[in-house]
């Protein structure tokens, strides 16, 4: 074993819990999501009844929840991965670093979708 | 009188720069005679001494408690001094050195990593507070909770089994990760700061992705993977909540 490679590597509690945590969000998020919209079919399924639902403050939280943990659970996980392939020291922090610029980026275009009913 | 094949993996470091640099890697068959009953390491030991004085392989105590003998026979991490060729199926007996280690020779596997890396988790005792007059008192039910962990006789069959280690090689293991847990979960341990950096970490228990090959590998049926997950939760108790252990 490298020395300093315990030094190089510390942390990793946060992602890990966050990762555990953004879980949790995708259960109960995605059960809400699946069930609101293609078991309970909330009245009949035109522009109107769907932006409605939309507008709802429930809804915009629990989107605005998915879209958050989503991204933050794939990107972490494929982080999780792409570990596996050897990236460490530098190559380490550029993945983070890009993954979460990415990450971000993705908010931002997933939350400008979202936007309309937030303030609708 | 009975008689057991075994077909031996061999590797020669002295032959690794021969044509192919190979080591002479092959398979060699052996046939062993025995009378009522025959333990994998007894063949070696017949082996070596009647047949080909060269094959290497390690023992020491010949009963399950120091750990060298963890081979892969018939595609399963056994110790050899435990396995007795009538609990094999019929047929031969392969007898591999552990998978995905460097071999030293034959059945003989460098560990250099595999200690090194026990000994990055401080696995002893840490104390801060004076010593007792007498012993260390520890109630029944504080020492029940070494039960599992204190079993383990570092044989490393987790360690070659774990596909994170395969894929990392400066990850610590599930050996050095279930030798950490047994002195945290120890009631007589006093360490807060000195073994926690140590696991908790991208090269420590958060390396671990709960895929429990270890589990299934462990001849002594231990579980280092729900000690793993027990060190990630210790590392958010202590850290964030504040706990003492
Ligand atoms: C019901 C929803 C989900 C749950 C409960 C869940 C749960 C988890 C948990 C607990 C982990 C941590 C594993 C570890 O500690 O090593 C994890 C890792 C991961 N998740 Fe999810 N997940 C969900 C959905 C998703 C989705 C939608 C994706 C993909 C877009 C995804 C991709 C990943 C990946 C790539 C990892 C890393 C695997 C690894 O550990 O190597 N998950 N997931
Ligand atoms: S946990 Fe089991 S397989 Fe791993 S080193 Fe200890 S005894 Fe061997
Ligand atoms: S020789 Fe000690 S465990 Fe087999």
């Amino acid at each position: 074993m490298r020395q300093g490679v315990i030094e190089e590597n510390a942390g990793g509690m946060w992602l890990w819990l966050l990762q555990r945590l953004t879980a949790v969000v995708l259960i109960v998020g995605l059960a809400v999501h699946i069930v609101a919209t293609h078991v309970l079919n909330l009245g009949e399924l035109s522009y109107d009844n769907v932006a409605g639902r939309l507008a709802m403050p429930l809804f915009v939280v629990v989107d605005f929840a998915l879209l958050g943990a989503g991204i933050f659970h794939a990107l972490n996980g494929l982080r999780m991965v792409l570990l596996d392939y050897g990236f460490s020291g530098r190559s380490k922090t550029m993945l983070s670093w890009g993954l979460f610029v990415f990450g971000v980026a993705a908010f931002g275009y997933g939350a400008w979708a979202l936007w309309p009913w937030l303030t609708a | 009188m009975p008689e057991a094949t075994f077909r031996i993996k061999r590797h020669n470091p002295e032959k690794l720069d021969d044509q192919n640099g190979t080591g002479d890697d092959r398979y060699d068959d052996f046939t062993v005679p025995y009378e009522s009953s025959l333990t994998v390491l007894e063949g070696l030991f017949y082996i070596q001494e009647n047949l080909d004085g060269s094959l290497s392989f390690r023992y020491c105590c010949r009963a399950a408690v120091c750990g060298s003998c963890a081979m892969y026979i018939n595609g399963t991490y056994r110790l050899a001094c435990q396995t007795n060729v009538r609990h094999l199926d019929d047929g031969p007996i392969t007898v591999e050195p552990m998978p995905h280690m460097p071999v030293v020779k034959d059945l003989v596997c460098d560990m250099t990593d595999f200690f090194a890396k026990y000994e990055t988790v401080m696995p002893h005792i840490i104390r801060n507070s004076a010593p007792p007059e007498k012993e260390i008192i520890q109630s029944p039910e504080d020492r029940k909770k070494l039960d599992m962990p204190v079993d383990c006789i570092l044989c490393g069959s987790c360690y070659s089994s774990c596909p994170s280690v395969w894929g990392e090689g400066n990850y610590l293991g599930p050996a050095a990760l279930l030798k950490a847990y047994r002195f945290e979960v120890d009631s007589r341990d006093e360490a807060r700061k000195e073994r926690l950096p140590r696991f908790d970490n991208e090269r420590g228990s958060y390396r671990c992705h709960t895929i429990t090959n270890c589990v299934e590998a462990c001849p002594k049926e231990l579980n280092p993977t729900e000690a793993i997950q027990w060190l990630k939760g210790a590392a958010v108790r202590r850290r964030l909540l504040g706990r003492a252990k």
